[in-house]
């Protein structure tokens, strides 16, 4: 295991001269450390980091290094603590098939319990000893005569494996929005995957900008807290109900008794979300259906014509993200608690001011406007083979193989690489797929003792192209406007299938695919 | 007419926005207006401001109904502009004295016949007769009230509002003669559109905004008859060169004003949007 009392001495090989480079300062700076690589390097210490972390584990490889740019695990379910925020896919699925939790208190469980499960994973399967935290890696360079990577935190640490793995994770940065004045306003500002659990809202007159997957879980927490919530709609979203129970004691007995049980029950949600492919992600009668069900819901929870026409989307379902509550619209109904839908001017002095002519003050104005996601570039440079730079080449929008790896980037794998995402089923039931996949790659690098493995230009290629040609085809592809997608419309994000089908792809390593060395 | 970029339109749109809080509502001027003034200003104003609040639901109807995103975006913007523009003059009748208490003025009959209609069915008109029908409103403001109300009004903080309300306006026109050009629309229907407007007292235009479904229907007639669309609202220009469309609009307000209150439902919720005040 390295560590980073890395030797300064100089290390031959192209690294040291490498040309081009994100910031161009660094290229002539980097160096190999010469000290004993890791077989793997792991990015991150999230679901994605630690699965990976016990899949190598179990496959028998231990020389593993995690590094962690905070201070604890559990990535975006460590950073997304807002009050309400929840996974949106049932606990039963929403969780790794070779860890079962038979205690889940509900069908679909809050943000602290998600982090429990997450510290359980770090227990239960020992990864304490691999993590080094606060290691916030802001370069990934690969030596291609060594066939090592390094990384290299931003106190200059360095740290070097064999094989690395980028498990930083999709949706970990965030900013404030770049809405115009967002300087002026000098009340208190929020992130909500940055909550303030310091801040009383008792009494208090609060904005909301952005009513998205975070945002809808936010606001029935806050309608109930604040003395006056101004929720800031700018697109509305398909809103599913969602149903959601507390785990009865004889049913955590059962699983516990019986882990076929729960299995089955997991097969169950597996299947029932598989089928729900068919209507949020391309257009068929269930797509009709998915959308009658989302209408009945407002009109049954909301009474109001006009409300329910600002709530009601003009998009096809599944084309953005579906939203699931059932205090959310209830919420907005409240005496203390109003939906604007007007587009913002500007923020000022004391909050927001909006086209209509009217400058809505309030105390506290909450973000709940998402995630940085970078569908052209990468969130720190990774600098693969010929001095090429990962974020130059995907300019024009992320490409992979099997949303893995990358042609000029050898031994690199990629959790949530580009079209991985799934629109109906669970993210980790996707992300146990690419685990296996990755273990497969790795276990070849090691036993053939490879300096690289390095998939075909040719394959990802044609692998690319078909994946568009079927991407054009879907429902995120139809017209509105999402974060899955590049400003131009490119879809670098979604995979365009079942998620049977993504485990089917993924299920096959073929070697001729790729270059070894 | 040369049309114009709309995304550039829209960039412009974003980045010139006003707010009541721009304008000092208690700045002196206000007793400017004279007595004799008073009552016929508290009635127009109500109308006027009823109409932009009109005009503000019919482009949230058109926002629906964009072909294009940018144009999605745009009428989104013009929705609440309208909006603002009712507000302001809302303001402006709080300024004057005009307002009984906080309460927003009562629309009269034939509105709530108009709000109704717009509430039920605005969202399911097609696109072209918004984009007809809008524009010629937008006109009859833009060229006729509010050159009327300038010349007649001296109050200093009205003319400052209504800068600002017209240079709103002069886009929405842009906009609208723009999309008109798209869908087709040929320079004589246009002009005539243009030569018209300024012609439509307010009543009128009320009358055509309650004339819409009937028109509606009607043209769907007339079109299934074999009679190409054009043809139609040249005749509608016909009627009224021969001076007669008064009879059947005030026929019409005469009739609706023996429909009790009661009868009609409540007024949509959208209604209740309205303020005078700069700051919530």
């Amino acid at each position: 295991m390295t560590t980073s009392s890395a030797s300064p001495k100089k290390a031959p090989g192209k690294a040291a001269t490498r040309k081009r480079s994100t910031t161009g300062k660094r290229a002539t700076v980097k160096k190999t450390p010469a000290v004993k690589p890791a077989a793997v390097l792991i990015v991150g210490a999230g679901f994605a980091g630690l699965g990976m972390a016990i899949r190598l584990k179990q496959a028998g490889i231990k020389d593993i290094v995690i590094l962690e740019r905070a201070s604890a695990v559990g990535g975006t379910w460590r950073d997304n603590q807002y009050p309400g925020a929840a996974c949106d896919i049932p606990s039963n699925l929403y969780s790794y098939s070779f860890a079962p939790n038979p205690n889940w208190s509900r069908s679909f469980s809050g943000s602290e319990e998600i982090l429990g499960y997450i510290h359980h994973l770090v227990a239960e399967f020992e990864l304490e000893p691999y993590i080094r935290f606060e290691k916030n890696v802001e370069d990934l360079s690969f030596d291609e005569k060594k066939g090592i990577w390094t990384a290299t935190t931003d106190k200059g640490e360095q740290f070097a494996g064999r094989a690395a793995v980028m498990a930083q994770g999709p949706l970990s940065n965030c900013s404030f929005p770049a809405i115009t004045g967002i300087e002026d306003f000098t009340g208190h500002k929020i992130h909500s995957a940055r909550w303030d659990h310091e801040y009383d809202f008792t009494g208090k007159k609060v904005a909301v900008i952005g009513t998205g997957a975070s945002g809808i879980q936010i606001i029935p927490e806050l309608v109930k807290q604040a003395g006056h919530v101004k929720v800031f709609q700018r697109t509305p979203g398909w809103v599913m109900p969602r149903p959601d129970f507390a785990t009865p004691a004889w049913n955590k007995k059962l699983f516990e008794k019986l882990p076929a049980s729960q299995q089955a029950m997991r097969n169950l949600l597996y299947w029932s979300h598989e089928s729900m492919a068919l209507a949020v992600i391309w257009k068929s009668p269930l797509t009709r259906i998915a959308e009658r069900v989302a209408r009945l819901h407002l009109r049954r929870q909301v009474k109001d014509r006009w409300l329910r026409r600002q709530l009601t989307p003009d998009f096809t379902i599944g084309c953005k993200r579906v939203l699931v509550s059932n205090d959310y619209y209830p919420a907005l109904q409240k005496d203390n608690a109003k939906l604007i839908t007007w587009p913002i001017a500007r923020l000022s002095e004391k909050g927001v001011r909006t086209v209509e002519g009217i400058e809505h003050q309030v105390d506290c104005i909450v973000f709940a406007t998402g995630f940085d996601v970078s569908h052209s570039g990468t969130p720190f440079p990774v600098k693969g083979r010929d001095g090429r730079v990962l974020g130059e080449e995907w300019q024009g929008g992320a490409q992979a193989y099997k949303s893995i790896n990358v042609s000029g980037y050898p031994n690199l794998f990629m959790t949530f690489g580009p079209n991985s995402g799934p629109g109906h089923n669970s993210a980790l039931v996707y992300m146990e797929s690419q685990l296996d996949y990755a273990v497969k790659g790795i276990e070849k690098i090691l036993k053939d003792d490879l300096k690289m493995l390095d998939v075909k230009e040719d394959v990802q290629r044609r692998h690319n192209k078909a994946i568009q040609k079927r991407l054009a085809r879907t429902n995120w592809n139809s017209g509105c406007k999402s974060w899955y997608l590049t400003e131009d419309g490119f879809n670098a994000t979604m995979y365009p299938g079942f998620a049977t089908q993504y485990a089917a792809q993924m299920a096959e390593f073929e070697e001729r695919d790729y270059e070894t060395v | 007419m040369a049309s114009i970029d709309l995304d550039k339109m829209l960039t412009k749109i974003k980045s010139t926005q006003w707010a009541l809080s721009d304008i000092d509502w208690d700045a002196p001027g206000a007793e400017l207006i004279t007595e004799e003034q008073w009552p016929k200003l508290k009635d127009f104003m109500a109308d006027l401001m009823w109409i932009e609040h009109v005009g503000a639901r019919a482009f949230a109807a058109m926002a629906k109904k964009a072909p294009t995103d940018t144009l999605r975006q745009i009428y989104t913007y013009f929705h609440a502009e309208e909006q603002r523009h009712a507000n302001a003059e809302m303001a402006l009748m709080k300024r004057w004295g005009m307002l009984e208490g906080d309460e927003i003025p009562e629309p009269n009959i034939n509105l709530r016949l108009v709000i109704e209609w717009l509430d039920r069915y605005s969202d399911d008109m097609p696109v072209y007769v918004l984009g007809t029908v809008v524009p010629m409103l937008e006109i009859a403001l833009d060229g006729a009230l509010c050159t009327f109300l300038l010349e007649t009004v001296k109050d200093p903080v009205c003319h400052q509002a209504f800068e600002k309300i017209n240079d709103d306006e002069s886009r929405h026109l842009g906009v609208g003669f723009s999309v008109m050009e798209m869908q087709g629309r040929g320079k004589t229907f246009i002009g005539a559109t243009k030569m018209l407007a300024p012609l439509l007292d307010p009543r009128l235009m009320l009358g055509i905004a309650s004339y819409v479904p009937l028109l509606n229907k009607m043209r769907d007639n007339i079109i299934t008859m074999g009679l190409p669309e054009e043809r139609l609202y040249a005749a509608m220009a016909k009627f009224e060169k021969i001076g007669g469309y008064h009879v059947p609009v005030d026929g019409m307000v005469k009739l609706t004003g023996l429909i009790p209150r009661r009868a009609l439902p409540a007024v949509p919720s959208w209604v209740r949007e309205l303020t005078y005040q700069p700051t919530a």
